[in-house]
């Protein structure tokens, strides 16, 4: 039995994978730390477990392995916290909004000899572990360019404050498409062209558009839009798709679009409902039996680091307007 | 009004009908094939010649419609021009921008109407969207993702496959988007652009090109010829207070025909009729104006423009760096 314990629930995502520890019964949510206590505290209750409000009692638990799903710029200290108190680590994405920070989180949990995942579910996506499958069996031959979107709703709070995200929609919806290439391709980003600004909500100083263009080693052209472009009444939360060129064909993948539509008078919108397999269980029960074998989870430090550099990159590049070598 | 087709292709064949659907008619076909301008020709009882110029020269033409490759088109066009005809041209306009210049001159000088048919600002949901823009819906526009394409075409002599003549994707289907983008959201400021372009093992090209208007907005258009088949356009504009999306998958009608029977490969044809075809509408306007009842929505400059921009983003995807307009 892994006794799994989560820091702050600033990140929406860490309801999702108290739910799946939840699920899982060779695991166990032993205990929540916030910073923001009665986040934390109502958490605690919804998911019955302990709510430890002192960071150093909270560490000093019997606990193996924390999720670390705090505001992006916190990652670092978090992480730094938990590895020197001897914790295996699952971060969310992005690792860190800057490479020093991202560095420096896997350096810390190096030294104190402790595993280091990042939180990239779409590795777990069913349909996209097929198309990785169609993709290694070489039955499409040569891949010569892909396009990609994350488009999101706006998640608005911290994520569209600088100082605690460190970038906008750039940042929080280019790295999930990042890892997918890398992983499905075996290949790594070595240039990034991008333009981006905030152009669709009001009263934020971040960017909530980015258009990217992205070189892979081998000359594989990327095309991909990082946004928070969905209205409060689209039925979703927002996608993860592809499309992918070869030299035998053309792969098109859209990871949720397995859904019912729900139309229901007393709601404002029409809702996609989602019936496909839940990438985050996947997530978290690699982190599980990681910390159980005490092993580096599947998705590692190393991988974050990688689309972080995309991510910062992409800044860079829109700040002088030209491609920049990564 | 007497309508003679330059270059009997696909789209001198769509062009001869849609005309004659208008009520004119068609008394003269060139191309550079005798035998092609003869298969067209014999379907109105017109006259058919592998000399286009000559074509273009008979004193009984009133109007020249240009629907031969893009390179040629600005050779014709001047010397219909010089010959004092209504000029329909297919776009793109021209091959380079000087070519359009020329051609615009040339139709200035000899005071004759010169349309450039940029059909997608005739194509009924195109108008739908910029009726929801008008109307508010979207609030303040801030994204744009236009996507369009299928299989690479062949054409005569495979003169599509020749990055050369045809400008590839970029220029021959993307364009179609672009001047759209511009009709719809003003200027561009600048572009960048990556573009497959290749031709081996297989005539594969895919362009995903971005565009910063002048107004800001970010637009993302992809033009793709690497389908092993079929034809879709997908159309997304997100603004402040919501979003438009077309996808031209979904269709009232879709038909799966067997090609024998027990035999498993069939057609499947996605079908979606409208009271009256793009291209009907396109020639209407292009007569009214002809007529001088009515201005048309595109004009010479702005088909100029259409080519100027695919042509930026054509340079940016040869430099790798983006291109100012
Ligand atoms: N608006 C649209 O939807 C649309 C669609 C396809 C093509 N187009 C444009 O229409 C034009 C023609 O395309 P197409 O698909 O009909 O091509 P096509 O190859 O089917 O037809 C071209 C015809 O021109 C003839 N030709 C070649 N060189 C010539 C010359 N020097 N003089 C006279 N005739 C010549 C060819 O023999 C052929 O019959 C191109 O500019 C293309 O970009 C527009």
């Amino acid at each position: 039995m892994a006794r799994i314990g989560i820091m702050s629930f600033a990140h929406m995502h860490a309801y999702s994978y108290a739910a799946c520890l939840d699920e899982l019964v060779e695991a166990e949510l032993i205990a929540i730390w916030d910073d923001n206590h009665s986040r934390g505290k109502k958490a605690a209750k919804q998911f019955n477990t302990a709510f430890v409000a002192e960071l150093d009692k909270f560490l000093a638990l019997d606990m193996q392995g924390v999720i670390v799903t705090s505001e992006n710029v916190r990652h670092r200290e978090m992480v730094e916290a938990a590895a020197a108190a001897g914790k295996w680590v699952l971060c969310e994405k992005p690792l860190a909004p800057t490479v020093a920070d991202a560095k420096a989180v896997i350096a810390a949990c190096r030294h104190a000899k402790v595993g280091l995942g990042t939180a990239f579910p779409v590795r777990y996506s069913i349909p996209m572990m097929a198309v990785r499958q169609m993709l290694k069996s070489g039955e499409y031959g040569e891949i010569y360019a892909a396009s990609c979107t994350n488009n999101g709703q706006f998640p608005g709070g911290w994520f569209a404050k600088q100082a605690l995200s460190g970038g906008g929609a750039t940042m929080d919806h280019t790295v999930h498409a990042v890892d997918a290439l890398r992983w499905m391709t075996g290949r790594e980003i070595t240039h990034v062209y991008s333009e981006n600004g905030n152009l669709l909500r009001h009263g934020i100083d971040t960017d909530d558009v980015g258009s990217l263009h992205l070189e892979m080693e081998g000359g594989i052209q990327v095309s991909h839009v990082a946004s928070w472009n969905r209205p409060k009444s689209f039925p979703t939360w927002g996608d993860v798709t592809f499309e992918i060129v070869c030299e035998k064909g053309v792969i098109r993948v859209d990871a949720f679009n397995q859904k019912i539509s729900v139309y229901n008078d007393d709601a404002v919108r029409a809702e996609w409902a989602y019936w496909g397999g839940n990438p985050d269980l996947g997530l978290i029960q690699d982190f599980v039996a990681a910390v159980d074998e005490r092993r580096e989870p599947t998705v590692t430090g190393v991988d974050g680091l990688r689309a972080v550099e995309v991510t910062v990159a992409a800044y860079k590049s829109a700040a002088a307007g030209k491609m920049v070598r990564i | 009004m007497r309508v003679a087709i330059i270059g009997c292709g696909t789209m001198g064949h769509l062009h001869a009908s849609m005309a004659a659907s208008c009520g004119l008619r068609i008394i003269a076909c060139g191309d550079k094939y005798k035998h092609s301008a003869k298969v067209l020709a014999e379907q109105y009882s017109a006259a058919a010649s592998d000399d286009s110029m000559a074509v273009i020269a008979d004193p009984e033409v009133d109007i020249v419609a240009i629907c031969s490759p893009t390179p040629t088109h600005a050779g014709y066009a001047i010397a219909a021009a010089e010959a004092g005809k209504s000029i329909f041209c297919e776009k793109p306009f021209a091959r380079t921008v000087q070519q359009c210049r020329d051609a615009m001159s040339a139709a200035r000088k000899a005071k004759v109407k010169l349309f450039v048919a940029h059909v997608v600002r005739y194509f009924q949901e195109f108008e739908a969207m910029r009726a929801q823009l008008a109307a508010g819906k979207v609030g303040k526009p801030g994204f744009v993702k236009l996507y369009r394409g299928g299989l690479f075409p062949m054409g005569a002599d495979g003169w599509f496959r020749d990055y050369e003549e045809s400008g590839g994707v970029t220029l021959d289907s993307m364009i179609h988007d672009i001047d759209w983008l511009r009709y719809t959201f003003g200027d561009a400021e600048r572009v960048f652009c990556q573009a497959l372009r290749r031709s081996e093992p297989e005539a594969i090209d895919y362009s995903t090109a971005t565009f910063r208007m002048k107004s800001g907005v970010i637009a993302k258009v992809i033009g793709t010829w690497a389908q092993p088949g079929g034809f879709r356009v997908e159309t997304e504009i997100c603004g402040d207070k919501g979003m438009i999306q077309f996808n031209s998958d979904e269709t009232p009608i879709f038909t799966m025909k067997r090609t024998a029977p027990g035999e498993t490969p069939s057609t499947i044809v996605p079908a979606s009729p409208v009271p009256k075809s793009p291209y009907q509408l396109e020639w209407e306007e292009f007569i009214a104006w002809v007529r001088g009842t009515r201005q048309p929505r595109v004009t010479a400059r702005d088909a100029t423009e259409a080519v100027r921009m695919a042509l930026a983003a054509l340079e940016s995807a040869e430099t790798g760096k983006p291109v100012k307009l």
